[in-house]
């Protein structure tokens, strides 16, 4: 009836932006990202990434309402950095960890299958 | 500018078991929130292929239309391909009617019952236009029947779509896309992805021997699950399978209710996870995990500040005074 399309969920609607980015106006080196059509796959690891990096002194997400398809990533960091070095930091980290983890899954795969599986 | 430190890790991988349908491994020295996504995006995100239009043409089955055609579009295709096709929205060739092969596949079917005996209609009745594209199961029989070793399936019949009756006849088109998860649980490639922290155990060997075997025996039955025994010569109390420990706290409370709190440790290994994928045989399991890894890749990419809305004053104020 008034179910809102399936592919309202994935599917970024045209003349918005994947990510926009706010700075906060009381606080200098903090600003919110908002993401659009994401939710806690994308937030989480961001998250924890984020939390890794020692100029970050605050970082946390949320996914504001389970019909808005859209996450905000709020990032605070020290006058050493910016929310948006962080952010593109913790992205490019988190590429090579996947990155090197395709490789050493896709290297096990290889060694095992030189065996017959039974 | 302060230099880009870098504060990636390097997760390590081991499988344990592969199948084609069925993967166990473990993923260290990375957290949680690495293998949740994997998990979640292995669940809903990794692209298949399932029948999503279907244009009947005759059904005189007693099934309504739209009942087969979601019995249709949950059944398994083999997707090998579906990473390099597009999504049928996206694509600017053809308008997604199965005219276009780089976003779709088109499917017939066509029986009537002849006989007395009722005819059941089954995937293997399918008629595909791509070779590589075809349901799983059938997939399956001719590679077993090229294998002669592997026994023998021939009394394997498919993946029931309707039962006929003389004169009933159903005859359609069909056409399968490319899809998520998301969208859709029949585009989901995984049946179960489950991971599980490592559980590490100390038993507290002192205390332990302060038990006479009768206790001790009483302590290891009191997990539910077969995770300690008891070594025959030495009567010590061993860690058969600390993985089927389920955490459910049982052994904890027993030594407690022993009078003897203590007895072991156990807590969960915060960078250790043993993951189990089972695959539809959409696309099989290790490379369900591989594809994973590409699409969660693909994710992040998307999300990268677009040139044109990073803060540039911010950015250049931060370069000239800061540093």
């Amino acid at each position: 009836m008034n179910a809102p399309d399936r592919y309202e969920r994935f599917v970024v609607p045209e003349g918005t932006k994947k990510v926009s980015y706010e700075r906060d106006t009381k606080i200098v080196n903090a600003a919110s990202f908002t993401i659009e059509r994401e939710d806690h796959t994308i937030g989480n690891i961001l998250r924890m990434q984020l939390h890794r990096d020692p100029n970050v002194l605050f970082a946390g997400y949320k996914l504001p309402h389970p019909l808005q398809y859209k996450i905000v990533v709020r990032i605070h960091t020290t006058s050493q950095s910016s929310p948006t070095q962080a952010y593109t930091q913790a992205i490019d980290d988190l590429d090579k960890e996947l990155l090197q983890l395709k490789k050493a899954f896709e290297d096990e795969k290889n060694r095992l299958e030189g065996k017959p599986y039974y | 500018m302060a230099e880009r430190v870098s504060y990636q890790r390097l997760p390590k991988v081991r499988i344990r078991e592969l199948k084609d349908d069925y993967v166990k491994f473990e993923l260290r020295e990375t957290d949680v929130s690495i293998a949740n996504a994997l998990r979640r995006v292995m669940l809903a995100e990794v692209p298949t292929l399932a029948i999503d239009l279907v244009e009947i043409e005759v059904n005189s089955s007693v099934l309504n239309d739209e009942f087969i055609a979601h019995r249709l579009g949950l059944i398994p295709l083999t997707s090998d391909d579906a990473m390099r096709m597009r999504f049928s929205r996206d694509c600017d060739s053809c308008d997604g009617d199965g005219q276009c092969d780089y976003c779709s596949v088109e499917f017939h079917l066509n029986v009537r019952c002849d006989s007395d005996q009722t005819l059941d209609v089954t995937s293997a009745d399918l008629r595909s236009t791509l070779p590589n594209v075809c349901p799983v199961d059938v997939a399956h029989r001719v590679l077993a029947s090229a294998d002669p070793n592997s026994y023998d399936s021939s009394d394997q019949r498919g993946i029931l779509i309707v039962k006929l009756r003389r004169g009933q006849e159903l005859r359609l088109r069909a056409i399968a896309r490319k899809g998520i998860g998301k969208d859709h649980a029949k585009w989901s490639p995984a049946a179960t992805v489950t991971f599980l922290y490592e559980p590490q155990i100390h038993i507290n060997e002192e205390l332990m021997e302060t038990l006479t075997l009768e206790e001790k025996r009483a302590w290891v039955e009191s997990s539910p699950t077969r995770v300690f025994g008891i070594d025959p010569s030495t009567q010590q109390v061993v860690v058969v399978d600390p993985e089927a420990y389920t955490y459910d706290q049982e052994v904890i409370k027993k030594s407690e209710a022993m009078g003897k709190p203590g007895l072991v440790e156990i807590y969960p290994k915060e960078d250790g996870f043993i993951f189990t994928v089972e695959s539809t045989g959409a696309i099989k399991a290790s490379q369900l995990v591989i594809n994973a890894i590409e699409v969660l890749r693909q994710k992040l990419d998307a999300v990268r500040l677009q040139e044109d809305d990073s803060d540039f004053g911010e950015l250049s104020a931060h370069l000239h005074g800061g540093g």
